[in-house]
Parts: structure tokens; sequence; C-alpha cells
């Protein structure tokens, strides 16, 4: 028989052990969406540089595949692990940050170029909360991306910085996610 | 008086039981990923795996994803009902209920 002491410790090994496992399945699904919405977001920037007067539309174009996306790993996600993911709650979380995102730029009255600043760091200060509870994978992606937002903001003027976004938003997310799935 | 499963109680066995237990009921974990989990080399992790499965705790599936073989270890009915009863009895012994 062991004393309470090594029952604590045994416990806590236990709780540990559970801990890693449930960060491990988080991390699991985030890199395949980071991965999804890095090439989205890759897409989105390429083709706003190529095509700007259509700018709106291939963003409203980009949150409706990202949206459908995340439904469907969501179901693939299911059929591995018997746990759902992504549901209506996500999905009306989903849409309050994004009208959020819109109200702030209506009525912030943001130019263009400030959109393309204010989505990503709007959208990783999420990533970072996420990382206080999840693991700080999350923040460092985060941090990392806002940091690079915020140097092509001040430093590449005109149409290039849309593919700089390309790259460091898109780029980054799609690095993050594949950093994810190896941690 | 409930008693510690010897089985389980081992450190490395009860890491691989509480990470299988921590997912849903015929959900299981592939070896690799058991591995990253509990920080254990493969051959040591085999062993206790295979300990495991003679006492009926988990069972292990072999197969090939693609060309890659891939080891899927599954806590069984009996395994899960054995390491609740292994939780119970150290969440007495922390209560003072056994010496």
């Amino acid at each position: 028989m062991i004393d309470s002491k090594q029952a604590t410790n045994a416990l806590a090994d236990i709780d540990d052990t559970v801990r890693r496992v449930r960060q491990s399945l988080i991390y699991q699904l985030s890199s395949l969406i980071m991965l999804m919405c890095g090439a989205l977001v890759f897409a989105g920037n390429v083709l706003s540089w190529l095509w700007p007067r259509y700018g709106l539309y291939i963003w409203i174009g980009v949150y409706v595949f990202a949206t459908l996306g995340l439904f469907a790993l969501s179901a693939y996600n299911y059929a591995q692990s018997r746990i759902r993911t992504f549901d209506h709650r996500y999905l009306l979380t989903f849409l309050l940050i994004i009208a959020f995102g819109i109200f702030c730029c209506v009525f912030g009255q943001f130019t263009p170029r400030q959109q393309t600043t204010f989505w990503p760091v709007y959208i990783m200060l999420f990533y970072m909360l996420a990382g206080v509870w999840f693991g700080t994978a999350f923040i460092v992606i985060g941090a990392a991306i806002i940091a690079l937002t915020l140097i092509g903001y001040i430093y590449i003027p005109g149409m290039p910085f849309l593919l700089w976004m390309a790259v460091v938003n898109g780029g980054g997310l799609f690095v993050g996610g594949l950093w994810m799935r190896r941690s | 008086m409930a008693e510690l499963d010897d089985i389980i109680h081992q450190p490395l066995r009860l890491k691989i039981m509480a990470a299988l237990n921590a997912l849903p009921a015929e959900v299981g974990l592939e070896f690799a990923r058991l591995k990253k989990l509990t920080g254990a080399t493969d051959g040591n992790l085999g062993a206790h795996i295979e300990t495991l499965a003679k006492a009926g705790y988990v069972s292990v599936e072999k197969a090939f994803v693609g060309k890659k073989p891939q080891t899927t270890v599954t806590a069984t009915a009996a395994g899960r009902g054995a390491f609740a009863r292994h939780v119970a009895t150290l969440q007495e012994i922390i209560a003072g209920k056994q010496i």
C-alpha cells in the first residue's frame, strides 16, 4: 500500500497526462484550421492585389469558405475522435467576432489599407486569448503575425502591402499550423 | 476496502491508461502520439502496452495507412473500469480512508 503523498503524486500524474491529451487534441484540430485559413488568407490577399476593385467580394468569399471549411474539419475531427468541436455555438461566436470587426471598420471609417491591417491584428487577438487557456503556441503565433503586420503597415507603402500580408498572414498561419502539428 | 491495481499503478502504465481514458470510449491513440504524450521510448512503451493488453485493459490494432504501419491503442471497457477503481482508491488513500 502507498501513503497519501504517493497517492497525491499519482493523481497529479494522471491530471497532467489528461491535460496533455486535451492540449494535443486541440493542437491537432487547430493546426488543420490554421492550414486551411492560411491558404484562404494567402489567396484572399493575392486576389485583392490582382483585382483590388473586387476586394470586398473576395473577402466575403474567403469568410464563407472559412466557415464551410470549419464545419467540414469539425465533421472530419468527429469521425476521427468522436469529439464534436464546431457546432452552432462556435458558429455564433465566429459570426459575432466578424460582426464586431465590421462594426469597428464602419464606425472607425477605416481606409482599405487600415482594414487590411485591422483584420489580422483583430483575429490574432483571439488567437492570443485562446493561448491563455489552451497553450502558448497560440500566443507565439498571434504575437508574431501582429508584429509582422504592423511592420508591413509602417514600412511597406501601396499595393505591395497586400503581398506582404499574403506572406505574413497567410504564410504565418500556414507555418504556424505546421509547427502546431509537430508540437 | 478497495486495493490498488498493481498493473495500472506502475508510473508509465498509469500515464498510458490516463491518456486513453481521457478519450471517448472506443477512440484510441496512435503509438507515436502516445509516445510523445508519455515521454517513453519505443521499447519501453511497447513492453508496457503489451502488459496492459495481456491484462485485457487495452486493445492493440495494427493497420497500414498508405504504406506506413500504424498501431492504435484503445482502452477496453475492462480497462476503463479498472482505471476508475484505481483512481477511486487513490482518492480514498488521500482522504485517509485507507492506510
